[in-house]
């Protein structure tokens, strides 16, 4: 893993990033901002300041890496954040986070919380354990999961033939609350000639990571490459998901601390070949993970979409982990420019946060509010019927906004839309 | 005071401790570094002209600061106090199009004004590479500039009239929105007074027709002194580009590995250069048009040329001129996808910087274009001299330096270095006949070199002027003017290393 100290070398103060960041665009306090949080983190690291002081602006920034895009120096605000965060959380763990977690990632667990769930009145999450994680009063609704689609079989005639397999990350909100964008998802795969081979993997490790429990994402990250042998293919239908499985790279303590120790890794090289293989197992596991629009756009879909019809207005939201962390931002438009009749509007900021990132509605009730309204009022000026995205985060948070306003906007992600222009919108 | 000026704004508007006081101690000149107590962040002018007040009835220092991209370390609190941030004063409030113009709060960022105005085919002029992030009232107080000054000139031809809080809380109005003013021209003083006359809160700016026609092609030269000749003898004939941009080799370092510009391996320096021409309406304002001619802007009774042909003429003898001084390879931008990625990689070079090290400070002295390629080697030799690294981009068409020195700033001897070199650079620049700076301001980097540029008596009147707006040292304290009492002790605590 590289160091802080290389890290936030690389950040020059030019104050490029500032208006690229939604908390700082929002608040106005440079705190608040890429750049203020870089210079708190230099200088903890530094030991200028304690770094508790950082906290309750690491807590506040959304993970998005919208300064990431902006930033010309290249500064890896990403990782930043991450070492960061566990270095917080080692210091002072917060429990109710990590509780939180641990029922999130785990499909199991998350179904009975969501049947205890249903026994509690009103719509919100637990006010108690909303306190516990924010001190603020809720925002987020409880997750309510989506129905499976009643989309007639697949014709096998009249499909491609088959060429070969891949593997698709089910994950642990996704395959809960969002079976719907699997099964469009395994559909679409279907229509351009791969089939999925079927794994048990769970969770990819990514809300561990994003909040700062390391350890904790890097076995995550061992235990799913290990499940998904053989070189194939890693399909993924959740921005969040993808963007840490294709920077799992980073979390190998070894093949990272060599990289920035160079004359001493060469004289290691022999000695430690051993470890070093499997450090780089996980960066090869990364350049396998694929988002589903680029899968899709690669393996021909286009030419599929040309021959399908789909009449309604859309709009689409470019989700943070795919737009600023994976740079997917042309594939998707690519896809749905393709079908005939749709008619897609550009959306004011699309690729500015929306306020879910990952946990953080839960853990920043307020701020996340302000984004989604910010949001929403963006997305009602574009009149479309449909907002289209790619990530199961973006996709409950702005649902949840449009029943709110009492909006007949719907939210779908990218594999529905594209799966509906076939076989027709459900419902 | 934190409650006091609570009480004044509302409590969360009133930002202190130890984090707060680190993430405003300084802007993008690192060297120099000085801790607020507390930073405010007003909604109107009104909430400003009450902290002021508050401020000089308890005889505490403040310093306005808007996006903190300045290169000087103007927004730095010199002497402590109060940092009085624009970063909520962001609203565009008034759109007048038929006199184009626009009232916008200070702290817009500049890019914000465009944006605003863009679906009218208007735009505001100065286009400092920062412009996506540094604000309206930044622009003012530095005078800023940027490439496209060599035709459209600096903020001050662009700003109209100014609200303001002076240093003593009252609220000004300064400037008339008609041109040719009478009287004298106060809000030249306002616009580049580096925010120690007042905090500007609202402002008035001119907006100008985006042009019609633009080409913008990309030079490479094997050598510095190819290039440098080359606008000297771009200017000399007559053609004034929208821009004459020139990067060296160390610039380019930095931005191909940020945004993959491609240009032949042997070159040593880079040429952007743009020239445009204003929509037909501008140009023929006074004739009128047949009825039913139109819809095609470009269309014109056919004397006269269309922007398309005149843009195109003036690309072609600048292609010449660059050919004669042996110009390696040219390449037009063929499309506005492509003119934009040349101009993102210049506007974000600087910032790319980061790349090759931890710390940057950038110059921009100005000297007269004919001695560019003289100044050139200059630069190399002190950088050499000193062991630090030098990367060249520069407004080369009006003779505006930018040497941007890139070094590790956790070590005292380089933060040394760099301070030596930058002063040799600037004795030099002033001994060619030129300035200490272009557009970055004086700030706190250079306030003692003012001594080396102006007469004692420049000088003397200049403090005069600024007593007229601001007699005490509480507004934005210690900038700008050399010696001033009670600011030199202070130097040696702002100095980077130990915080
Ligand atoms: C990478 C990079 C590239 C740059 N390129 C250019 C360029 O091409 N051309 C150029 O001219 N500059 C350039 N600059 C310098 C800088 O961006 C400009 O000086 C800019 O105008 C500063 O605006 P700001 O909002 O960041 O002001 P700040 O840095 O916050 O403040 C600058 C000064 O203005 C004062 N001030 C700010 N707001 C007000 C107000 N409302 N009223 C009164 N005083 C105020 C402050 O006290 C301070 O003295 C560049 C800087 C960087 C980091
Ligand atoms: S854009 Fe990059 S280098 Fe500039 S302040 Fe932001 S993070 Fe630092
Ligand atoms: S990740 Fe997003 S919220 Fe956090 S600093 Fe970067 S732009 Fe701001």
């Amino acid at each position: 893993m590289k160091s802080l100290d290389e890290l936030t070398s690389h950040c020059i103060r030019c104050g490029f990033c500032l208006e690229s960041c939604p908390t700082f665009v929002e608040t106005g306090e440079e705190t608040e901002s890429p750049r203020g949080r870089i210079y708190l983190v230099r200088s903890a690291d530094e030991g200028k300041i304690a770094w508790e002081e950082t906290r309750p602006h690491l807590d506040q920034c959304l993970g998005c890496r919208a300064c990431e895009t902006a930033c010309p120096s290249g500064v890896e605000y990403g990782q930043i954040l991450e070492i960061a965060r566990d270095r917080l959380e080692r210091e002072h763990p917060q429990r109710a986070k990590a509780a939180l977690l641990d029922g999130l990632s785990h499909p199991g667990k998350l179904k009975l919380q969501l049947f205890l769930g249903k026994m509690l009145p009103g719509t919100k999450i637990p006010g108690l354990l909303s306190r516990m994680l924010s001190g603020e009063a809720p925002e987020a609704d409880k997750p309510n999961p989506q129905p499976m689609y009643s989309w007639a079989e697949l014709d096998e005639s009249a499909l491609p033939p088959v060429k070969g397999e891949v593997y698709l990350l089910e994950g642990c909100v996704m395959r809960v609350l969002f079976p719907g964008v699997h099964q469009a998802t395994r559909r679409l795969l279907r229509r351009v000639g791969y089939t999925v081979r079927e794994t048990e993997a769970g969770c990819c490790g990514s809300l561990h990571l994003h909040v700062g429990y390391l350890d904790k994402a890097r076995s995550y990250a061992e235990k799913l490459a290990a499940a998904m042998p053989d070189d194939l293919p890693v399909i993924v239908d959740s921005a969040g998901c993808g963007s840490t499985m294709k920077e799992y790279g980073s979390l190998e303590p070894l093949a990272l601390s060599l990289r920035s120790l160079e004359p001493l890794a060469l004289s290691l090289k022999g000695e430690n070949s051993g470890l070093k293989a499997q450090g780089s197992g996980l960066s090869a596991f990364s350049k396998r993970v694929f988002d589903i629009t680029e899968f899709l756009l690669a393996n021909g879909l286009v030419e599929e979409l040309a021959k399908t019809n789909l009449t309604t207005k859309i709009t689409y939201h470019d989700a943070c982990h795919l737009a600023h962390s994976q740079g997917v931002r042309s594939q998707p438009r690519q896809l749905l420019e393709a079908i005939p009749g749709l008619q897609i509007v550009e959306l004011q900021e699309a690729d500015t946060c929306c306020g879910s990132a990952g946990i953080y509605n839960l853990i920043q009730p307020k701020m996340a509010r302000r984004l989604l309204e910010r949001k929403w009022r963006n997305i009602e000026a574009t009149g479309a019927d449909l907002v289209v995205l790619g990530n199961p985060g973006c996709h409950a948070w702005i649902a949840q906004a449009a029943r709110e306003h009492k909006s007949a906007v719907r939210v779908v992600h990218t594999a529905e839309l594209l799966e509906s222009a076939f076989s027709g919108l459900p419902g | 005071m934190v409650e006091e000026l609570g009480k004044l704004l509302s409590p969360e508007r009133v930002l202190s401790g130890e984090a707060v006081a680190r993430a405003y101690d300084c802007d993008a000149y690192t060297v120099d570094r000085s801790k607020p107590t507390c930073v405010v962040l007003p909604l109107d002018t009104a909430e400003v002209a009450a902290v002021v007040r508050w401020c000089v009835a308890h005889s505490v220092p403040f310093t306005p600061r808007g996006a903190g991209t300045g290169l000087s370390g103007g927004a730095m609190p010199a002497l402590g106090g109060v940092v009085i941030s624009t970063k909520k004063l962001n609203k565009v409030l008034q759109i007048d199009i038929e006199n184009r113009m626009l009232k916008a709060q200070a702290g817009i960022a500049n890019k914000r004004i465009s944006d605003a105005v863009a679906e009218f085919g208007l735009h505001f002029a100065p286009d400092p590479s920062s412009q996506t992030v540094s604000t309206l009232g930044g622009n003012i107080a530095e005078n800023s500039g940027g490439p496209h000054t060599l035709k459209y000139g600096v903020t001050t031809q662009h700003i109209l009239s100014v609200t303001m809080v002076d240093p003593l809380g009252e609220v000004l109005e300064i400037g008339s929105l008609v041109p040719g003013a009478p009287g004298y021209d106060l809000l030249g003083l306002i616009v580049g007074g580096e925010g120690t006359l007042g905090v500007v809160t609202e402002a008035w700016v001119k907006l100008t027709p985006v042009p019609a026609a633009v080409r913008t092609a990309l030079a490479s030269f094997r050598t510095i002194r190819d290039a440098t000749e080359c606008v000297a003898a771009i200017i000399a004939s007559g053609v004034i580009p929208a821009a004459l941009e020139m990067m060296d080799k160390g610039v380019l370092r930095a931005v191909t590995a940020a945004f993959k510009l491609d240009y032949p391996a042997e070159a040593d320096a880079l040429l952007l250069i743009e020239v445009d021409a204003k929509p037909v309406s501008e140009r023929n304002a006074a004739i009128p048009r047949p009825p039913d001619t139109d819809s095609d802007p470009n269309a014109v009774s056919p004397k006269r040329p269309t922007p398309n042909e005149t843009v195109e003429k003036e690309l072609s003898h600048v292609i010449a001129i660059c050919n004669a001084h042996h110009a390696i390879s040219i390449d037009m931008a063929q499309n506005e996808a492509e003119r934009q990625k040349l101009w993102v990689a210049r506007k974000k070079a600087i910032g790319a910087m980061g790349r090759l090290a931890p710390s940057i400070v950038t110059h921009d002295g100005v000297i007269p274009r004919s001695r560019l390629p003289e100044m050139l080697d200059f630069v190399y030799a002190v950088a050499e001299k000193h062991k630090i690294g030098v990367a060249n981009i520069f407004h080369a068409g009006d003779g505006n330096l930018h040497p941007c020195f890139y070094f590790d700033d956790r070590d005292p001897k380089q933060v040394e270095a760099v301070i030596e070199a930058g002063e040799e650079i600037i004795k030099r620049c002033i001994s060619l006949g030129g300035s200490v700076s272009g557009e970055h301001g004086i700030g706190v980097e250079k306030s003692d070199l003012l001594t080396l540029m102006f007469t004692p008596d420049d000088l003397r009147m200049q403090a005069m002027c600024k007593q007229i707006f601001n007699d005490g040292m509480l507004c934005n304290p210690c900038k700008v003017l050399p010696n001033q009492k009670g600011c030199v002790e202070h130097k040696k605590r702002w100095r980077g290393v130990g915080w």
